[in-house]
């Protein structure tokens, strides 16, 4: 199906290069001091998909591998892999002197312990990714075959530190997995070393001498710190305190004066992994939203483009589908109707008319409350406008906001909301981060960030089902247009926009873009230009 | 006329109450200064002050600055008056019932202030809004829960120094309830501290409301000065009039209600009269 | 001898008095910290992003959350008297160990604080009283005001903006400066030139409250019998008001003072957000909104403590500066 052997010969000439350029002296050295936000709950990357845990686990631990920018494969850990024509082997071939931070050997065995013993059981999206894995075979130290019940091409895409991390088994054989020690001083493969860990302050780590791509890393010391404040961390950006920030470290009123400011970049690549889409839930279960006319009218009215000029300062891109056109690339992806170029007041209220929300004394045709995800400043904002531009067509909400465990129980175990404002991280696959939404086996009381709205529809689970094992990218293609219509439809969630994350950086930091992963990377090849 | 005397010695105290008095009348002629929803979304987002039509600026959404704290003083003074009510009320319950019985009943209701003194009050507050969910009632709630504790020492000190005194005596003599003893004839005689204290605490909760605010648990239905800083305070670099003339609303409020506080301690406390 | 008797046991009683505050805040706080909707599990899940079910079950039955309420307030209980606050959720490490890290931070910043309200508040305090009704007296009014009525993260933000980014006197934010990891005397330094933002933001908050407790304070003492002997006596009014008056009028504000390092071990969220300075309030803002039960009931219980101790103290050291004041 797909071979990277090839590809083996094209790192370890890049590695030459890099070794016998004179300029690698200069390209060594220094501290990379980072900003962090929120602070982590735990470095266990094989426990927990959280965003920040994500940003400083990948340099201690690694993945089988990693990806480009475009998410095709780069080898990591395994230095190649094959899959078999049917599918259902993929063998792994492994580094060779690849050894953990306490100085043991990496062999398959860590591999086979990771992906059966660990992610399968313990981190939240394994049991999705390694779903078909039955059996995982080492016929030696640097082989690992996977066995799979069937075929699974979204699992090749799951296979980068962030997502899926080796761990050791020597350190967590036998253990309580999440009561370990190496939940908050991770022991990993990686570039760095994890050293102190300052509740409240920062994360330390140090390089790795022993580190098998030769000649790296090339700094010797990476700091995460910890600022709860959005202003602060602005500042701290300006003085040179930190030299790069992810996701909403830097807010985007900020973002755009920073751009300005000499000695500061902004770059939005790196994010091809998440795939986030900003969006809005209708409780299709509960009056005012239980009728797909009114939430196609919400859809006609809403200003998308006013809300990423306004809101987030033009770091976005209108929603034309239930899909991201991030996708367009596999050929998943097709405008559909109810997503209009322009808001359409006039067909929003005659959907409206002719579903029967008929106006009162006040002009108001339906009450709901809207739920805001509590995850910032822009969401109120974006909450605070929708209340606006809903009005206009008579659908009067009030604003809730809510912290995070009070909003998540209500919204995916209480089901006690009406319509609700949040977003989603559609992945680089829709099996993974697109069925979660809509399947009617995704509706799971008390698990958050999956089918909320309870929409159920049997003929959407048949297409998503030939959608997720179609191996025929046209074939496939095609499943997923009419996915999209039907989604446009019923719409049972709206997309607003498809968000455009930025990483704020110091120009004085290098080559921290060279993997797909972004963020989510080893940081192995960056360099700072002292 | 002989309070008012005392009180226009002190020129900064008439000072505060004039300010006081501007607020007062900006937030019951709001409605008519600025029609409609002060949310509206009114125009050129981000405008400076003086332009587009907005005299105070506008926002990141294009609301008008100068509606939102005329709007806003509504609800300021509302959360600050009320929180006050209700945490004088609590405290003159508590603080009296303590100071006039005295013995197990005082142990007991000192007890359960000092449980209240010794939890750290913002954070309490922090806890109660979450808890309840932010809207105007919870930060009531909270800013008097926080608050009353002051009071209800304030009144057990007083009504200590007042049940043994003979006019008291004489009430118990004639057969006077208690509770009417407490009520008629010993609260009027305390009221003058509890103005001030009650004064003061109107302040505190105003800025309590915009420490709440700052922190995300304002109520988002309804516009106060808390509520703009709140929204503002991302801004401020790129549009500093979003949430500074909030915070100067806040400041000349704060500032006006501490002097007028200050003007009715000297004008009320006998002590200072027969000084000065 | 028979009044240092007479403290040990005044003392004592207080302890005893302070033992059913203490279980009065654990179980109020335990109580309404479960009416709060959502635990800790579902609030760890959403960090994460995502989770199944079976994950949550997990969650839920290791940190004990599947007992009934008052198995779970028992257990605490229990742990408390063997001083265990348990472990944290969402930081998956000892309570103790996470708060003690805290601790010092915290004091440093209270402290210094303290210091600096006090110091600058009873002087303005003096000038104020001394000046009665004068310019200088409304001016110190005003001036103690606005820094009192003045939103703290404007203040914080304005400083940042001024002394940090425009002036580069000090860092914008932190307890130390990362890159470096200074040791020894250079990192006492450090630490220092770190505090001074903070400690001045935080105390030109208190600075009122003191700057008003001294000014009337003064007053007060100004008007009583002594000094109307000492001035009798034919003592200077220096003498007088730097002999007596000062002496008996510090000492509300020393209570008051006291009284404020315990309620601010509680810390100020909202300067140690802006200042990213890592105390022990914003270890509770976060544990608040992750349902971090054992980790918030721990900092209340060390907060409740430490004012009961420092409130103690404050009043038998009242006890000897005052004579006249008999404990017991």
């Amino acid at each position: 199906m797909f071979n990277i052997k090839q590809k083996r010969l094209g790192v370890a000439v890049a590695l030459m290069a890099v070794f016998s350029t004179a300029a690698l002296a200069q390209k060594s050295g220094g501290t990379y001091v980072f900003v962090l936000h929120p602070e982590p709950p735990s470095l266990a990357p094989h426990l927990s998909t959280s965003g920040p845990i994500g940003q400083v686990a990948p340099k201690v631990y690694q993945g089988l591998l990693d990806y480009d920018e475009d998410f095709n494969p780069v080898p990591e850990l395994a230095e190649s892999f094959d899959v078999s024509p049917d599918g259902l082997t993929v063998t792994f071939n492994l580094q060779r002197n690849v050894t953990w931070h306490d100085g043991r050997p990496f062999t398959s065995a860590d591999v086979r312990f990771s992906v059966m013993d660990v992610l399968k059981k313990f981190h939240p999206r394994g049991p999705n990714s390694f779903r078909e894995v039955y059996e995982i075979q080492t016929p030696d130290e640097h082989t690992a075959i996977f066995k799979l019940e069937k075929a699974a091409p979204y699992m090749m895409k799951a296979l980068s530190s962030y997502e899926s991390p080796m761990v050791p088994k020597h350190l967590l054989e036998g253990t309580d997995i999440r009561d370990n020690e190496i939940t908050n001083k991770p022991v990993g493969t990686g570039p760095f070393k994890f050293v102190e860990w300052k509740k409240g302050q920062y994360i330390r780590l140090d390089k790795n001498e022993n580190y098998w791509k030769p000649g790296l890393p090339r700094l010797d010391r990476v700091v995460a710190r910890i600022i709860p404040d959005a202003s602060t961390r602005t500042a701290a950006m300006e003085n040179g305190e930190v030299f790069y920030g992810a996701f909403d470290a830097i807010q985007p009123v900020d973002v755009i004066r920073l751009r300005d400011i000499d000695g500061i970049g902004v770059t939005t690549k790196g994010y091809a992994s998440i795939n986030p889409m900003s969006l809005i839930e209708f409780n299709t279960q509960k009056a005012p939203f239980n009728q797909a006319a009114i939430r196609n009218a919400v859809s006609l009215v809403v200003d998308r483009q006013f809300m990423i000029d306004n809101i987030w300062y033009g770091y976005g891109k209108k929603a034309v589908s239930a899909l991201s056109s991030r996708f367009a690339s596999a050929g998943l992806h097709a405008a559909t109707g109810n997503y209009p170029a322009e808001p359409n007041v006039a067909a929003a209220v005659k959907l409206l008319d002719d579903a029967g929300y008929a106006p009162d004394d006040n002009g108001v045709r339906a009450r709901a409350v809207l739920d805001v995800i509590p995850y910032g400043e822009q969401w109120r904002r974006a909450g605070e406008y929708l209340k606006q531009a809903l009005a206009e067509v008579g659908i009067a909400l009030d604003l809730r906001y809510e912290d995070v465990p009070t909003w998540l129980n209500r919204v995916y175990n209480e089901y006690d909301y009406q319509i609700n404002l949040n977003y989603f991280y559609q992945l680089p696959d829709p099996v993974i981060g697109v069925h979660r939404h809509y399947g009617t086996d995704q509706i799971r009381k008390g698990t958050p960030f999956v089918n909320g709205t309870r929409y159920s529809d049997a003929g959407l689970d048949a297409l998503l089902a030939s959608g997720a094992s179609e191996p025929d990218a046209k074939k496939r293609g095609e499943i997923y247009e009419q996915i999209q219509n039907k989604l446009d439809a019923d719409m049972p969630v709206m997309n607003l926009f498809e968000m455009e994350f930025v990483i704020v950086y110091n120009e004085k930091l290098k080559e921290f873009t060279f993997s797909g992963m972004g963020p989510y990377s080893s940081f192995d090849r960056t360099w700072l230009d002292q | 006329m002989a309070f008012w005397r005392l009180f226009r010695r002190n020129r900064s105290a008439v000072f505060g109450l004039a300010i006081l008095v501007a607020v007062l009348v900006l937030a019951a002629t709001a409605s008519m200064l600025f029609p409609g929803d002060p949310f509206k979304l009114a125009g050129q987002p981000m405008s400076a002050p003086g332009t587009n039509g907005f005299l105070l600026g506008s926002d990141t959404l294009g609301r008008d600055v100068a509606s939102g704290i005329a709007h806003g003083a509504q609800t300021s003074l509302l959360i600050g008056a009320l929180a006050t009510v209700v945490a004088v009320m609590l405290g003159v319950v508590f603080g009296g019932l303590a100071g006039y019985y005295g013995g197990w009943i005082d142990d007991v209701l000192m007890r359960v202030t000092e449980v209240f003194q010794t939890i750290p009050s913002f954070l309490f507050a922090i806890l109660i809004v979450a808890i309840i969910k932010p809207s105007i009632s919870s930060i009531v709630i909270a800013i008097a829960v926080v608050s009353w504790p002051a009071v209800a020492r304030l009144v057990r000190g007083e009504y200590i120094s007042l049940r043994h005194r003979e006019f008291v005596q004489a009430c118990h003599i004639t057969g006077m309830s208690d509770a009417r003893i407490m009520l008629r004839e010993i609260l009027p005689n305390c009221l003058s501290p509890i103005i001030v204290a009650g004064s003061l605490m109107v302040a505190t909760a105003i800025l309590i409301e915009s420490g709440l605010s700052f922190l995300g648990l304002g109520d988002p239905n309804i516009i106060s000065w808390g509520f703009q800083i709140g929204a503002g305070r991302t801004v401020l670099r790129s549009a500093w009039w979003v949430c500074t003339f909030p915070g100067v609303a806040i400041l000349l409020t704060v500032l006006a209600i501490n002097l007028v506080g200050e003007g009715l301690n000297d004008a009320l406390n006998p002590r200072l009269r027969e000084r000065s | 001898m028979n009044q240092t008797v007479k403290r040990f046991r005044y003392a004592m009683k207080r302890l005893a008095q302070a033992v059913p505050i203490v279980l009065a805040i654990i179980v109020i706080n335990f109580f309404l910290l479960h009416l709060a909707e959502g635990d800790a599990a579902v609030a760890l899940a959403g960090e994460a992003g995502s989770a199944t079910p079976e994950y949550m079950a997990q969650l839920r039955q290791k940190f004990g959350l599947d007992k009934p309420l008052p198995v779970q307030l028992g257990i605490y209980l229990k742990n408390v008297l063997v001083f265990d606050l348990g472990f944290s959720f969402r930081h998956n490490m000892p309570v103790a160990e996470l708060v003690f890290d805290r601790f010092m931070p915290t004091l440093l910043l209270m402290v210094s604080t303290i210091l600096i309200a006090v110091g600058f508040g009873v002087l303005l305090g003096l000038l104020a009283a001394s000046g009665l009704n004068t310019w200088r007296d409304t001016f110190i009014s005003v001036f103690a005001l606005v820094t009192y009525a003045t939103p703290l993260f404007w203040v914080g933000l304005m400083m940042i903006i001024l002394f940090a980014l425009n002036l580069g006197l000090f860092p914008t934010s932190g307890m130390e400066n990362f890159a470096a990891f200074h040791e020894g005397w250079d990192r006492v330094k450090d630490i220092a030139h770190h505090l001074v933002m903070p400690t001045i933001t935080l105390s030109l908050f208190y600075l009122a409250l003191y700057t008003r407790l001294m000014r009337s304070s003064m007053l007060e003492q100004a008007g009583m019998d002594y000094v109307t002997t000492a001035r009798a006596k034919g003592l200077t009014e220096r003498r007088i008001v730097f002999g007596h008056i000062l002496r008996n009028a510090l000492l509300p504000v020393v209570t008051m003072a006291g009284v404020q390092v315990g309620a601010l071990i509680g810390g100020s969220v909202i300067v140690e957000s802006v200042f990213a300075w890592p105390g022990l309030g914003m270890l509770a803002f976060e544990a608040l909104f992750s349902r971090d039960l054992n980790l918030l009931l721990g900092i209340f219980l060390l907060s409740a403590l430490l004012v009961i101790a420092i409130n103690l103290v404050v009043d038998i050291i009242y006890s000897f500066l005052d004579p006249r004041i008999e404990v017991g």
